[in-house]
């Protein structure tokens, strides 16, 4: 009986670990959801499709610094080939070569910290935009895969 | 007997004798074209367009005009090695002639009289007015010279045997120059020619066929990601029906989507050329591909939740 429920918590154990896996995966598209909003909603500034409107660029800023500081423990070992619906999958090169993802979450983080305080207006909204647009991008092109 | 076998070896020789002219490396004439004055801000907008960099630049550093090669390009066929476009005289280009560069681009043959095989675009590049392709040569070779030659390429047998390429060219290369639509706008046709020449995006935006050629009729509509994982999007107003043509011209400048998202893969390498175009070259490619015609393309496969 007592083997039963050992084997039993196990099972269960292992389920969980797979669905905080899951969970993890599902927490970065959630981010990266937000985060697209965000940067749409300054690019719209850029483009003068709205006005430019500071609260919004700080409450952008304030997102990305929060994704910076989440991203590096959202991909444990574990979640490596989970794979769930939506545009694009992590790319295994995100568990590959660990270092390589680090180094470019941190470079995002440091962007990200030095455009704050110096975005005021629109030209300085226009000035700093694309070394973020360049760090989403930059790692978007080694560790996402797109799926159709 | 003898008769038939004298008549199965005559037949190999028609074979062989066919298999041979069908397979020869076929070049421009070379002789009274007018000497050429070079633009180079003209040939930058077209190294720019071409996005020669994004193989051609040595990788793993910043510079993208150090043109020595190296990028690893993978394909179904095996992996190709960009090779050194630098003007490096004896392991780039910096001896070629206007007629050397001019087949290299336009007809995909080397100096010494080979095929290349397509993984460099030159069924492409066949569209470009020869007077750019001269322009880009002298541009390039205002660029830093970068020593060392690169690898071969790795692929297997048959693929391997350059002078097959003359038979894929005879099918898949239409050796016909690039003629817009005369009723469309000036900006529509400078779109459409940077769009199928330098730009060569359907090179990557087409599905293609067991032995790689183009299905032409699904041009621009996507297809699985020749270089591996993933999908390359169908890029015809199938799919791009909500993005207007400023969308496309702010896309191709700064990586980023409308909806906010950013680029990934190996757009993102794009992107880095295409953000050095000016503002009415984006405009006007943006306007052609806004002005693509629905096409369905092959279907992306479904994935499943969960694992």
């Amino acid at each position: 009986m007592k083997r039963v429920l050992v084997v039993g918590g196990a099972l269960l154990l292992g389920m969980g670990a797979v669905w905080a896996d899951r969970d993890s995966i599902k927490e970065v598209q959630t981010l990266m959801k937000g985060n697209g909003k965000n940067a749409g909603a300054m690019s719209a500034m850029v483009k003068g499709e709205k006005p430019y409107d500071q609260a919004t660029v700080n409450s952008a800023l304030a997102q990305f610094e929060d994704t910076a500081k989440k991203l590096p423990n959202l991909f444990p070992a574990s979640a490596k080939g989970v794979k769930l619906d939506g545009d694009y999958s992590t790319s295994p090169k995100v568990w590959e070569d660990k270092a390589g993802f680090d180094t470019k979450i941190a470079s995002f983080a440091k962007v990200v910290g030095d455009a704050k305080g110096k975005i005021k207006d629109i030209d300085s909204l226009k000035a700093n935009m694309p070394a973020i647009g360049k760090e989403c991008g930059g790692c978007h092109e080694t560790y996402r895969v797109k799926n159709g | 007997m003898q008769r038939t076998i004298l008549l199965a070896l005559l037949a190999a020789v028609a074979a062989a004798g066919i298999y041979w002219w069908l397979s020869a490396p076929g070049v421009a004439a070379v002789g009274n074209a007018p000497a050429h004055v070079p633009d180079l801000a003209n040939g930058e907008v077209m190294f720019n367009a071409g996005g020669c960099a994004s193989c051609h630049a040595v990788p793993n550093q910043p510079d993208r005009l150090r043109l020595g090669g190296g990028v690893a390009i993978k394909s179904p066929f095996g992996t190709f090695y960009a090779p050194n476009i630098s003007p490096d005289p004896n392991d780039g280009i910096g001896k070629w002639t206007d007629a050397d560069f001019v087949n290299a681009v336009m007809h995909g043959v080397s100096p010494s009289g080979q095929h290349y095989f397509p993984a460099f675009p030159y069924t492409s590049y066949q569209h470009a007015r020869r007077e750019d392709v001269l322009d880009l040569l002298a541009y390039l070779k205002t660029l830093p010279a970068v020593a060392g030659k690169v690898r071969d390429h790795d692929v297997g047998f048959p693929f391997n045997i350059r002078r097959n390429l003359g038979i894929w060219k005879s099918l898949f290369l239409d050796d016909k120059p690039f003629v817009a639509d005369g009723s469309k706008s000036p900006q529509w046709k400078r779109g459409a020619y940077l769009v199928n020449s330098f730009g060569h995006c359907a090179e990557c935006h087409s599905p293609r066929n067991a032995l790689g050629g183009m299905i032409a009729g699904q041009r621009f509509a996507g297809g699985p990601n020749p270089e591996g994982e993933g999908w390359v999007p169908n890029i015809t107003q199938k799919r791009l029906g909500e993005w207007s043509a400023k969308d496309l011209a702010y896309f191709l400048k700064t990586g980023e989507l409308p909806d906010g998202d950013s680029v990934g893969g190996a757009m993102t390498r794009v992107i880095k050329n295409t953000s050095q175009l000016s503002d009415e070259d984006l405009a006007a490619m943006a306007e052609y591909v806004k002005a693509l015609p629905p096409v369905d393309g092959p279907t992306p496969p479904k994935r499943k939740q969960g694992s």
